[in-house]
Formats: structure tokens, sequence, C-alpha cells
């Protein structure tokens, strides 16, 4: 836990109070919750000072009127830090992070392409995932879209392209 | 004036007799249908070599061990649907199959079968032989050229490329046996070897770069990049199904069956006769043998990219071929 | 002359691709000069599938994420639940787990070692190794009843326990397995054919890899010593002792070297937990309750880093289920190892990953695109859609 302890005695130090709420669940774990105008800089400090240098994924999760962003980034492979904040729906938009972590680029597309959030200065924001006729403005993974209806939306436009 | 009558009835009737011997001997045996026959047969030995050596059983049921499984694949074909691409060249693609399936065949109406002088022999006709060789990879890429896909053109570009490389050690390792027994008729050569000793013995070096050199010209592994399943498809073949398919399969049994009958010929001394065994034995031991030498090799090699078999070709092949032409000069391949 | 790239497309349907992905490469000459992936054609909607089923009901779901890494994904999910619910494993649930996982890994390793020898065009390779797979599928067949589908974890422990007897048949077919894989090492180091499709092809530097998010085998074998299994332990891998492989060279026959080594090692890491697997039970209870929280949860797949991230709102359902499969944190180190190289060598730098896009391709929606295949049976399509 020692190390654990460290690093969030240094990331404390550099955010301040952007650093909104830190926890130690278990040992390799930590979830933090900060500003999102800091995440630039909170990742660019994780990265290249704290060395925290592989991303394992960034997860978004709808919460009805605001949609959260969480950064999973591991250190030495090991100690996993999830790094969060939360975006309105009505304007969900997050500076991106590729020109830091290169490997962030397929899964800021995922967030975009399910949830709808938009991710400023990202190279390629095209559809990964999902067809190119899928309507726009419609993200599968916002509670507000039921899997019956999705199906039935996905059956509907086959059955249009197949008369 | 009866006398006259009754030779000349007898005259005709030996000539219709001659002729229609050699009818026969051009159509059945050993001609058309004998070479067909064979060229299932030997269809049959390689899939079932090569199904061994990768631990297989290769063809087990139709027919004992598999044996009439080349015959039901062809038949099956000719009754499948012919689905020809909406832009291909109709005209072209119709001409195709039936050309590849016609030179190897009329090809081996040269090499001696069944006696010590082929169907049709004449004064030069192994330089015949390398002829039929290009016009076959001429009739590949027009099969490419014609069926207008992606797949197809890149397979028959690859096929030209691969022709380059390989005709010049080919006609020198086959030259080879020609200069030992100085002359260019493949039954001459097949005749020098029974009265002296087999020229695998004395030209070693020559028998390797022409078996590498056949690999290449069958578009067997480690040289079937025109066909590389995994990159293209089926390369030049992709369009073709139905009869046309079925046609350009026979075809390429029946390049398999003059390889190695090529091989057996200027090489491993041909049909000869051993004491009571009739030619047509030892021409098909020896043949079933190469078979198995060119099943062997195409199971235990991976495929090599296009650049590397063209420098492979050049830098290795091509020097070897040479060195045994002057090996020969000088005095020791006769 | 001006050269003016020709773009051509990979996909989705292409005889070196075992599931429908599409790439676009720019090419000149034979030199490819970029690349775009668009992936998706293999969407399931699980993710949103998680969220309607029960905790219970989703072992299943997870589960058939992917054929090959089965296993992987039920673990790696099991462990997300556990640690919600502050479950402890038993011992023996925790070594059968670790025996599980390292079988799933020979076996994934052996399909993709013949798959590799199948692209380059040796098949008499590919028929030997996938007939000594078998011997794998074999045991787990004897094991759990299934030969992929094994249906081992559940939350608190394992299913099925594995006696005496068919301890002593596991280890008798690994005996047979070391074998072969010793004579596929040598085959892979000395067959010419092999080494010059495979040395030098699909350069990956460490650096990038690891700036990429590369993860598995693919980062080992450009010299990156990160393993899930040392660096952030699961199951019993704290207590059992084994080799991280790495290689230097960061090609093509780095990758085939070392996912080769890492069967040896499986090998020897199930020996070791036979020999030293604890008495007792196999599963514990699970209570009725599911509190609020989240968790993330990691496991080495055979392709990589696999990780997991659970959030529960109180109820039996989850709120929120995320999965992120190795291949896709793979797919930007792919591209950048595709930049500058020939087209022939397309097929075999995409099958040096070990691309599995039935694991990456999850979310939302049941894709149009695939359907679109199918619309020429209109009889298929209309039963499938209006009969759920």
């Amino acid at each position: 836990m020692e190390k654990e302890k460290e690093i969030v005695k240094r990331l404390k130090s550099f955010l301040g109070e952007n650093l909104v709420k830190v926890t130690i669940p278990r040992e390799r774990r930590i979830f933090s919750y900060i500003r999102k105008e800091v995440l630039r800089e909170a990742v660019n400090y994780l990265v290249n000072v704290l060395r925290f240098k592989h991303i394992s994924t960034i997860t978004g999760v709808d919460l009805g009127g605001e949609i959260e962003v969480i950064y999973h980034l591991a250190y030495e492979g090991s100690i996993l830090l999830s790094l969060r904040f939360t975006v309105s729906k009505e304007k969900p938009n997050v500076p991106t992070i590729t020109d830091i972590v290169s490997g962030a680029v397929l899964y800021e597309r995922e967030v975009h392409d399910f949830l709808g959030v938009k991710f400023d200065g990202h190279p390629d924001l095209s559809p990964l995932m999902l067809p190119e006729e899928w309507p726009q403005g419609v993200y599968p993974l916002r509670k507000e879209h039921k899997l019956e209806e999705l199906k039935e939306m996905t059956s509907k436009k086959v059955g249009e392209k197949m008369l | 004036m009866g006398l006259d009558h009754a030779t000349a009835k007898k005259e005709v009737y030996k000539r219709m007799t001659t002729e229609t011997m050699l009818l026969l001997r051009i159509l059945v045996f050993p001609g058309v249908l004998f070479l067909f026959a064979l060229a299932f047969f030997f269809e049959w030995v390689d899939r079932k070599f090569f199904a061994r050596v990768q631990n297989r059983y290769g063809p087990l049921h139709t027919g004992q061990q598999g044996i009439l499984q080349p015959l039901a694949d062809f038949l099956k074909l000719l009754s499948k649907e012919d689905v020809t691409p909406y832009a291909a060249d109709k005209i072209i693609l119709f001409f195709v199959p039936i050309s590849y399936l016609a030179l190897p065949l009329t090809t081996l109406f040269i090499v001696p079968i069944a006696s010590q002088m082929s169907l049709i022999a004449f004064e030069g006709d192994l330089i015949f032989i390398v002829f039929t060789f290009t016009l076959t990879i001429i009739t590949v890429f027009f099969a490419g050229w014609s069926s207008t896909s992606r797949f197809s053109t890149m397979g028959s570009i690859r096929a030209t490329l691969q022709m380059l490389s390989y005709e010049i050690p080919m006609g020198l390792s086959m030259i080879g046996p020609a200069m030992a027994a100085s002359s260019l008729s493949v039954s001459r050569i097949v005749k020098w070897q029974s009265l002296h000793s087999w020229i695998v013995f004395i030209q070693p070096l020559g028998f390797a770069v022409f078996t590498v050199c056949l690999l290449a010209e069958l578009q067997f592994v480690p040289f079937d990049i025109p066909e590389a399943e995994t990159e293209i498809v089926a390369g030049w073949q992709t369009e073709f199904s139905g009869r046309k398919l079925a046609l350009l399969r026979i075809g390429k049994d029946l390049e398999l069956v003059l390889a190695s009958a090529l091989i057996t010929s200027l090489y491993l001394g041909g049909c000869q006769r051993f004491w009571l065994i009739p030619p047509i034995v030892t021409f098909l031991v020896k043949t079933i043998m190469a078979v198995m030498l060119l099943s062997l090799l195409r199971a235990v090699f991976a495929r090599f990219r296009i650049d590397q078999m063209l420098s492979g070709m050049w830098r290795y092949l091509l020097p070897l071929a040479t060195i045994q032409i002057i090996l020969i000069q000088l005095g020791l391949g006769r | 002359m001006n050269p003016c790239p020709i773009k051509i497309p990979f996909g989705p349907q292409h005889p070196a691709l075992k599931e429908p992905e599409n790439f676009l490469f720019e090419i000149e000459g034979e030199r490819i000069v970029d690349v775009k992936p668009r992936i998706g054609y293999n969407h399931r909607g699980i993710e949103k599938a998680f969220e309607c089923k029960t905790y219970i009901q989703n072992i299943y779901l997870a589960e058939r994420i992917c054929g090959i890494c089965s296993d992987a994904h039920t673990t790696c999910y099991t462990q997300a639940i556990e640690e919600l619910l502050g479950l402890e494993v038993p011992p023996r649930a925790k070594y059968i787990r670790v025996i599980i996982a390292e079988l799933e890994r020979i076996q994934s390793h052996a399909l993709w070692i013949g798959l590799v020898a199948h692209e380059i065009g040796f098949d008499t390779l590919f028929m030997y190794v996938w007939r000594d797979r078998e011997t794998v599928l074999d045991i787990f067949e004897r094991i759990s009843g299934n030969r992929i589908h094994y249906a081992m974890n559940t939350i608190g422990g394992v299913r099925r326990d594995i006696s005496s007897a068919m301890v002593l048949e596991i280890k008798k077919s690994l005996n047979h397995m070391e074998e072969r894989v010793k004579y596929y090492l040598d085959v892979v180091k000395s067959e010419r054919t092999i080494l010059k499709r495979a040395v030098d092809i699909g350069i990956l530097e460490p650096k990038d890899a690891v700036n990429l998010g590369a993860v598995g085998p693919t980062l080992r074998a450009s010299g990156v010593n990160h393993d899930v299994r040392v660096d952030d332990p699961y199951a019993a891998y704290d207590e059992i002792p084994f080799n991280v492989i790495t290689h230097e060279d960061c090609d093509v026959l780095s990758r085939i070297l070392v996912r080769c080594e890492e069967m040896h090692e499986s090998i020897e890491i199930i020996h070791y937990a036979l020999g030293y697997m604890p008495d007792g039970i196999i599963k514990t209870e699970i209570p009725m309750n599911f509190p609020e929280g989240e968790t993330v949860s990691r496991v080495e797949a055979p392709r990589g880093e696999l990780i997991h991230y659970l959030k529960s709102n109180g109820t039996r359902k989850p709120e929120r289920y995320k999965v992120r499969s190795p291949t896709l944190g793979n797919i930007p180190a792919l591209c950048r190892m595709l930049l500058g190289g020939f087209v022939a060598d397309i097929p075999i730098v995409l099958a040096g990953i070990d691309p599995c896009f039935s694991c990456m391709d999850r979310m939302a929606f049941i894709d149009i695109k695939t359907d679109e295949k199918w619309v020429w049976t209109m009889q298929q399509l209309r039963r499938k859609f209006t009969n759920e």
C-alpha cells in the first residue's frame, strides 16, 4: 500500500483542490474524482511524471442528467488509477488526450459512439463500431434508449433496405 | 485385273488399319483417354501423399481409398452453375480453360510413354515443349486479365512475374540432357539413357534445378504465389466456376502429369524395357515417384513472397543452371 | 511520375480474416502509406445486454463474448463481482481457476500458431499443431464436459472439481504436449521459409508499444515486461512461481517465439498447481444483497490484458458493465506496425497480434452491416427479428 499512498500524496500536492476526492479501496486500485478543467494537466502529470504510461481504457457511464467519463491508467502494469469527472448531457465536451497518450485514440471514439461525448481536438471522431447509416444523435448506451427500442430500430432499417 | 483389284483393296485395308490404329493410339492409349485417367490418378497420388505427410487421411470414401475422388470432383464441377462476372471478357474467358487443357495434353504426345517412340517425335520437339510452357503462362495471364476482378488481375501479374524468373533456368536445365544425348528430341534422349546411364547420375545439379523450376511452373508451394489463398482468394482462377473450373482443374492435373513425365524422360531414363517388364510399367513407376517428390516438397515448405522468389531465382537458380551447362561443356556430363 | 497512393480495401470479407473487419490501406507500389481501421462487424450489443440481466445470468453472457478466451472473461467477471461483495474465494477454487486459465492459454496459442502457419502457406505445420491442440480440448472435455465454453467459473468459486484420477490423465497429456511444444519451437526457429516471412516484419518499438496501449504477447515481444499475472496478481498466481517471457526483436518472429515459450511456461504452471492444490470446498455462498459500489477487474487473457469495470446500484442487475478486450488495445499498435511495410505482409502482421474481433466489438447494437450480408436470405432475417 506504500506505493499507492505515495502516489495519492503526490497527486494531491499537484492538483490541490482540483482533486475532489480520492480513495484506495484495496491494494493496486486508486479511484479519484477531479474537475474536468484539469483533465489534461492531470493526465500529463500522471503519464509523464508519475509514469502511469499504460492506458487500459476509457469508460463512459450514463448517470441520468450527466455522463461520467473514467480514464483507467496503469503504473508499470500493476497499480490501476481510475480518473473520473462528469459532464452534462447537453454539452458533453471533453478535451482530448490523444496527444499525450496515443493509445487513447480508439477508446475516445468508442465513448463518443455510444454515449455522445465529444472529444475536442481528436484527429478523427468518425464512427468506430456503429454503422454509417446509424441515425445521428442516437447514442445506444444512454439510459433513455431501451434494448427493445434499439432492436426495433435496426429491424425497421433493415426492412426498409429490403423494400 | 482381279489381282490389281485385290492388292488395291489390300492396300486400302492396310492403310485403314494403320490409320485406325493411329487414331486409337491418339484417342485411347497412350493418348487422350489414358492421359485423362492418368491425370486423375496422379491428382489422387498427390492429394493422398500430401495428406499423409500432414497426418491426415486425404480422400477416403469414394472408391477404394478415395481413388475415384478426383473424378467425382470433376463431374461435380461440370454440373455446377457457371457464373461469369458482368465486366469480364466473355470470349477470352471461354477459350482460356480450353487452351489451358489442350496445351499440356498435346505436349504429352511428345513424351514417350508406352514405347521408345512417342506419338509425335521430331528433331527439336524439346524446344516445342518449352514453347508450350510459355503459352501456358500467357493463357494464365489472359485468364486473370479477362476476369477483370481485383484478385484475378493481381494473380495473373504475379504469375507472369514468376514465369520471368523460372523460364531461363528451366530452359537451361532442359538443354543439359539434350547436350548429353546430342539431340533435341525427347524420344532420342530417352533412347540415349537406355544405352548409357540415367542422366540424373551425371547431371545431378540440373536435376535439382529442373525440379525446383517445375514446382514454380506448377504453382506449387513454395511458389503458389499466383494463387495464394490467404492473400488474393484464388488469384487468377478466382472468377472461374462450373464447367470452366472443371476444365482448369483437369488442365492442372495434366500439367502435373507432364511435369512428372518430363522429369522421368529427361533425367530418370524414361520408359525403358527392363527384362520382361513392359516400358509402360517403368514409366508409371518413375512418374509416380516424381509426383511424390513434388508432393513432398509442397508439404514441407511455406510460401515465398514474390520479391523473395524473384531474387532467389535470379541469384541462386540461374547461376546453378549455368554452372551445370559449363560442367557439361567441360566434359563432365556426357 | 507522380506517385498517387492507391487505396486497397482489406475486408470485411477476406480469406485472411477469420472474422470480418475492414481496413482501408493507402499504398504506393507495394508499400503501405496509411491504415484506417473500421471495426464493428461483430457487434452484438453485449454491454447493453449486461444491464438488462441479473448478475447470475450475466455469467453466461460474459462467457460467450469470445469462444477462445471464454474462461478469461468469466474469471474477470466473477472476480469483479466477488470484489464488490467482499467475497473470499476458497483456495482450491483459486488453483482450479489457474489451471483452467493456463489450459486455455495453451489451447489459444496453439490455435494461433496454426493460423499463422496457414497465413504463410505452411499448411503442414497448421495441420500438425491443430492435431495436438485436440489433446488440450480432450482435457477440457474430461474436466468440464465441453471443448469450448467450459462454464467452470461462478460467483464465489468454480462449479466442478478436478478429481485425482483426472489429475493423472492431465499430467500424461501435458507431457505429450510438452514434447510437441519443443518440436514446434525448433521448427519455428530453424525453418528458413518461416524465418524469411517473419524476421524484421511488423516492427514495433518498445516506446511506441507502451504509448499506443499495446498489451499481452504483442507488448512482450517488444521487450516490455508487463504481465497482469505478475503485476496485478489474481486467483492463485501470487503463490505460483513462473517466468514472464519477453523477446527483444520486436518483429513477428518474436511474437511467435513469445507465444511458443508461454505455452511451455503454462505447462509448468499447471504441473505446479496440480501438485500444490490444497483440498477443501470449491465454492462459497453468495449473499442475497448486492451493495452499491464499483470495481475494476483485470486478467491476463491469452491475448493480453483484459479489463472489466463494474458499477452496481444495489439491485440485482448491474448499473454499468464495461469490457475492454485485449485486441482493441492492440489495434493502434497494429496500425503503426503496418505503416511502411509491404502489402504481402499484411496477413501475417495482422495475424501477429492474435486478433479476436468477436471479443473486441461487443458494444451497442446488432450491426446493420453484418445483417446486410444476409439480406439475400430474407426468410432468415425476418425470422430473426420478429420472433424475439
